[in-house]
């Protein structure tokens, strides 16, 4: 293999990571934003949308396109369920709804331990075959994870910006109370956004559930990526979410190919670090005064 | 008073009487395990007092578990002197990150210490030539003490509950102290209490250093205990248990997170025969607590007898009005 192709390849790695973790980091930052939760969950939502995939894709024999859309689905339903029964107490309680969904994350990690063991299961690839463009050759499979999370992200984008949901949102974003007084009633978005947040989860759950394997286990990893890109990109912000996380996913594959694992680690949170110290809003975020 | 006296007196004697009439070692293993978590949540209880969460906290346990047991087992270092170094640099860490995100809102502090906790872990995997990656460390010396070498659980037993009184006694007058009272103040109105005078900035990063130096402590001597270490030994989710148990025992004072500690240690081992069960439980309690008993076990007894003062509740850490015992 020449350099070129391993410089492309690692591009394409990079990216295809970078964008599961901008899905990660925008259904976060989404929730965040406006429901002032950091939720410890939401890589539990990330497992839960990969098993739904694999049994449904996989064991079913549904079509991949069907099976996503489930695995989006169960998990967007399953969240207005939560933000109902174990959010809505705290709403406006920043820390005790932290630790309310650190609860959750233990009932949901663990109860997927109890019913479907702890032994990871493997899911066949949704597309084989390559694509070659200028000499180059990419995996097929790679780029469709990829194309589907720009299409995911570009949806959410004309959601949150053209649409009267959208301004209501970005509305109770800023001050629920100064929204309530426009006649927009933030327990009406509140679900909304949580379920958005947590199927946006699902979706790279179901997309990386082909490249890796699925376990009980596998929502930590994104959570701690989506909580770097966050804070990279600057908390709240979706631009940010998405620079940050395919910056985060290159630098990871590069420092990964290039150099080793371990200067990968330490480089994330050596750029966190920097970034904090040298523009705490973010990349992207706004400035904004300490609370 | 005299009540307190005189349960602090029963406390004592159950104490000592364990290794008496407990029916097998387990038991005694088990009263060691709880040593080591009251110490671990106490450490917490000193971060939460100054109205922060570090959910990183099992990543200083590690950190200082792998400097005591690599200091004895390369330098042969004596154990307690690697305990003090595993304590410093457990705090010394802390004092340096805490000073760059303390600065921030407390979401940005949630998320680094978080972050630090997880980078800890996979250092501890990734750095094989020192730490021998996932394998671990085998063999950690175990601790002596004026030539007694303590490798027996019931010899070790005494050591650990030394160890938890002096941590609980020095979070006690730490608490009751003036400093104490300023860290509670910050919890409270952290912008009031810069504008009387306070550096809240220096008294959270010191709050921070002090309880990861704790944590990095207790780590250390766990490790000695085990006489192993491996990155699975301290992860995120020790992290979510001592938070699972200060915020069950309570946050307020010290009795809060010692009760915790002692209930909920024994807790899982009755629910051992259901894998996973014990967590959905834990998970289950934890958020019961949180909807109907935000002062934890402590508080139950004045929610009992109905003769809670109604005070403005506490937008973080919901303190009563009076001095913690």
């Amino acid at each position: 293999m020449g350099l070129g192709t391993v410089v492309a390849q690692t591009i394409v790695n990079g990216l295809m990571v970078g964008m599961i973790y901008v899905l990660m980091a925008i259904g976060f930052t989404l929730v965040f934003g406006i429901m002032r939760i950091v939720n410890f969950a939401h890589g539990e939502f990330y497992m839960i949308g990969a098993f739904v995939f694999a049994i449904v894709f996989d064991s079913l024999g549904v079509p991949v396109a069907v099976s996503i859309l489930a695995a989006v689905i169960v998990v967007g339903l399953s969240g207005v369920v939560v933000e109902r029964a174990i959010f809505r107490p705290f709403t406006g309680d920043e820390l005790n709804g932290m630790i309310a969904s650190l609860g959750l994350a233990l009932i949901l990690q663990n109860g997927a331990l109890l019913v479907l063991g702890p032994s990871p299961r493997s899911v066949p690839a949704i597309v084989d075959g390559t694509v070659s463009m200028a000499g180059l050759v990419f995996s097929l499979s790679r780029m469709t994870v990829i194309g589907v999370g720009a299409v995911a992200i570009l949806a959410l984008y004309l959601l949150v910006v053209h649409t009267q949901f959208g301004r209501a949102m970005r509305a109770v974003a800023q001050d629920p109370e100064i929204a309530l007084v426009q006649g927009i009633r933030p327990e009406r978005v509140y679900p909304i956004a949580f379920a958005l947040g947590v199927a946006l989860a699902a979706l790279a759950g179901a997309l990386m559930a082909p490249v890796l394997s699925v376990s009980p286990f596998i929502g930590l990893t994104p959570t701690l990526k989506a909580f770097i890109v966050v804070v990279i990109g600057g908390l709240g912000s979706i631009p940010g979410a998405v620079l940050g996380g395919l910056l985060l996913g290159l630098i990871e594959s590069a420092a990964g190919t290039f150099l080793s694992a371990v200067v990968a680690d330490i480089a994330q949170f050596v750029i966190v670090i920097a970034v904090v110290l040298l523009r705490p809003w973010g990349l992207l975020g706004k400035k904004e005064r300490e609370a | 008073m005299r009540r307190s006296a005189l349960l602090l007196a029963l406390a004592a004697a159950v104490i000592a009487l364990i290794p008496v009439v407990a029916p097998n070692l387990f038991y005694v293993h088990l009263a060691i395990v709880t040593c080591l978590n009251v110490m671990f949540v106490l450490g917490l209880a000193v971060i939460a007092r100054v109205g922060q969460l570090s959910m990183g906290h099992a990543g200083f346990g590690l950190l200082g578990g792998y400097v005591s047991a690599l200091l004895a087992m390369n330098l042969g270092l004596p154990v307690p002197l690697g305990l003090l170094a595993a304590t410093l640099a457990a705090a010394a860490t802390a004092a340096l990150l805490g000073w760059i995100i303390l600065r921030l809102r407390g979401v940005y502090f949630v998320l680094v210490a978080f972050s630090f906790g997880q980078i800890v872990v996979l250092l501890a995997l990734g750095m094989e030539d020192i730490t021998q990656g996932a394998n671990g460390l085998v063999n950690v010396p175990a601790p002596a003490v004026f030539g007694y070498l303590l490798n027996t659980k019931t010899a070790f037993y005494p050591l650990a509950v030394a160890a938890a009184a002096l941590v609980g006694t020095g979070v006690w007058l730490l608490f009751r102290s003036p400093f104490g009272d300023a860290m509670a103040a910050i919890a409270e109105n952290p912008r009031l209490t810069e504008s009387s005078g306070v550096d809240t900035h220096v008294y959270q990063v010191v709050a921070f250093s002090i309880g990861s130096g704790i944590a990095g402590f207790a780590g250390a001597l766990s490790t000695h205990y085990f006489q192993f270490i491996s990155p699975d030994s301290f992860t995120f989710w020790d992290s979510v248990s001592y938070l699972t148990m200060l915020v069950v025992g309570g946050r307020v004072g010290v009795w809060g997170p010692i009760l915790g500690a002692v209930v909920l240690t024994p807790l899982p081992e009755l629910l051992r025969s259901t894998q996973g069960l014990q967590h959905v439980l834990y998970g289950a309690v934890l958020i019961l607590v949180l909807l109907f008993l935000r002062d934890g076990l402590v508080g139950l007894p004045a929610r009992l007898r109905g003769l809670r003062r109604t005070s403005a509740p506490h937008p973080i850490l919901e303190h009563s009005p009076e001095r913690p015992s």
